[in-house]
Formats: structure tokens, C-alpha cells, sequence
């Protein structure tokens, strides 16, 4: 197992919370959806609300089976890289992951932009 | 045509169990048993279907989702065989005795500890706060109050097994305790 490097402490970006993850920054906005879509037709309410819970259960359930897993995510420019997952938010915004291996050596923890991801893929 | 990301649940859930292939915007190509596709995000979750190899799981993220089309349409065996993957074991492994006698036990151990547990039809109610549904493990409790539920969650973890059960065993919460953990709510 390589050793971790130690934190890169870069110079600040041009506003204060310039990574991506202030939760007032306008991108953090955009992305985050604050009203869920629904269908017009009052009628089927409940049932849409059901199978919502549903997906969602179902993808929490698919989170938990991924903690602790080494996954494997594959970003934009076919770009691989190899964590053990810790957590997700609950808009799946950012991921949690120690261990990111990086070109530049072993991240201990790490934040991943959702944006940045396309897939993550593990072994069960 | 609407994007994957503005589709409605009722679409997403169209293609759980079925065999798809998910195209993204690099044109790469993800094939795999759709489990869920997440409402909040519109990632689609993939299982893998060959046979002989462990199951592996992919999630594609909702935004890099331009296109989903079915191959091979579920039956009922294929919906079984992948939620043994995720579900936790099923409580039909046990007998109705053995559940009978296995709720028994659990009641009995709250009882000594002090703690109101009813029984309700297969459910033990404790104090209108928490259930614990079948197979009666610290993983089946659900409340609305997370002090209660990893109260009652580590005394059932506690639980002893049939030989130590003897009847001078020591409870594990006095009176105050549990009169203190049921007036946070």
C-alpha cells in the first residue's frame, strides 16, 4: 500500500469558497434541485410519491452495500481512479472516499464532485 | 424529447429488472439488470447478469445518462436473485416457530431490562416509539428518535444466546436509565 502524500495546501481560487462545494455559490444552486417535478394530474400523487420511495430506497440500499468498498470511478478524459467509499450527500452532489488513488500518490480523504464522475463500479 | 434527468418516476421505474444497455455522452456504452434508478439524481444502478462471476454493481450518474434502451426484459427469478445481493437475508429463512420463538426471546430480554414492549400481530412495539419487525436483529429496529433507537439497537445487540440465558442473568439498564431515554423524545 503506497503511503499517503501529505495535503496539498494550494493558494486560494478567486472567490472565498472557490472548490465547487459552498452550498450558496450559484453552481451549488444550479445543480442542487430545490423543487422536485411532478406529473400534473393531482390523481396520481400517492402513487408517484410511492414509487419514488421506492427508487430511492432501493438506491440508499445500494449506497450502503458500497461503504467501505474499494470503488472504482471512472471520470471525464477516460480518467480512472481507485477509492474506498465512504458516504454520499443526500443529493448526490459530492462523494466522500479515503484512499484516492491519484497520479500524484495516495489521497488519505478525499471529496468527489459528482459532476466530475460518470460511473463508479465495485464488486459486491 | 425530454432528458434522462427530467423524466418521471413512473419512466424510471418502467426499467427496473430489466436487462439495458445505458449510452453517455461520450458515446461508451454501460450494459447490465437495472436495480433502481435514484429519483433525486437519476442515476441509474446497474447489476451484473453472468452467472458464474461475483456480482458487480455500477452506478452511472444521472447527468452523463443520455440514453437507455432494453435488451432483455426480468421474470420474477431474476428480480429475486438481485435483491439478494442488496437485501439484507430474508426473514422467510426462519420457521414461524423459530420467529415465534425468537420474539419471544427478544420480548422477554426488553422485559427484564425494563423496557414497555407490546406485541403486535409478527411486531414487538416498545414504548409507541420503536418497532422491531422480524427477524428481531439490532438491524430490524425503526423509530423516529435516534437516541431511542440506538438505546434499544445495543441492547438487543446484547441479547444473550439460549445457553446464557439463566434466570439471574443481570439486566443490562436500571429504571432510571430507560425512564430517562423515553423522556427525550
Amino acid at each position: 500500500m503506497k503511503t499517503p502524500v501529505s495535503v496539498l495546501r494550494l493558494p486560494r481560487g478567486p472567490d472565498p469558497n472557490s472548490r465547487g462545494f459552498d452550498p450558496s455559490s450559484p453552481r451549488f444552486l444550479a445543480l442542487c434541485p430545490t423543487s422536485v417535478p411532478s406529473s400534473s394530474s393531482s390523481s396520481s400523487d400517492e402513487e408517484e410519491q410511492r414509487l419514488r420511495a421506492e427508487l430511492r430506497e432501493r438506491f440508499l440500499r445500494t449506497l450502503l452495500l458500497m461503504t467501505g468498498k474499494r470503488v472504482r470511478f471512472d471520470m471525464h478524459e477516460h480518467v480512472r481512479v481507485h477509492a474506498r467509499f465512504g458516504a454520499s450527500d443526500i443529493d448526490v452532489l459530492n462523494l466522500q472516499v479515503s484512499d484516492l488513488e491519484t497520479p500524484l500518490g495516495v489521497q488519505r480523504e478525499a471529496l468527489l464532485r459528482c459532476q466530475d464522475v460518470i460511473a463508479c463500479s465495485f464488486e459486491v | 424529447m425530454l432528458q434522462w434527468i427530467h423524466r418521471s418516476p413512473q419512466h424510471w421505474h418502467g426499467f427496473i429488472n430489466h436487462e439495458v444497455c445505458v449510452t453517455n455522452r461520450d458515446q461508451q456504452r454501460f450494459e447490465g439488470r437495472v436495480f433502481t434508478v435514484d429519483p433525486v439524481s437519476a442515476s441509474v444502478v446497474l447489476v451484473s447478469v453472468q452467472e458464474n462471476e461475483c456480482p458487480s454493481v455500477r452506478v452511472i450518474l444521472g447527468h452523463a445518462v443520455t440514453d437507455v434502451q432494453i435488451l432483455r426484459r426480468g421474470t420474477e427469478e431474476t428480480e429475486r436473485q438481485m435483491k439478494s445481493v442488496f437485501l439484507p437475508d430474508r426473514a422467510q429463512d426462519l420457521s414461524a416457530e423459530e420467529l415465534k420463538s425468537r420474539r419471544e426471546s427478544v420480548r422477554l430480554w426488553l422485559e427484564k431490562n425494563r423496557v414497555p414492549v407490546t406485541e403486535d400481530g409478527e411486531l414487538l412495539c416498545v414504548a409507541n416509539a420503536l418497532t422491531i419487525s422480524a427477524p428481531y436483529r439490532p438491524g430490524d429496529c425503526s423509530s423516529a428518535s435516534e437516541i431511542i433507537l440506538s438505546r434499544i439497537q445495543s441492547l438487543v445487540e446484547k441479547l444473550p444466546s439460549p445457553e446464557e440465558n439463566i434466570p439471574g442473568h443481570q439486566a443490562q439498564l436500571s429504571r432510571s436509565n430507560i425512564t430517562s431515554v423515553l423522556q427525550t423524545q
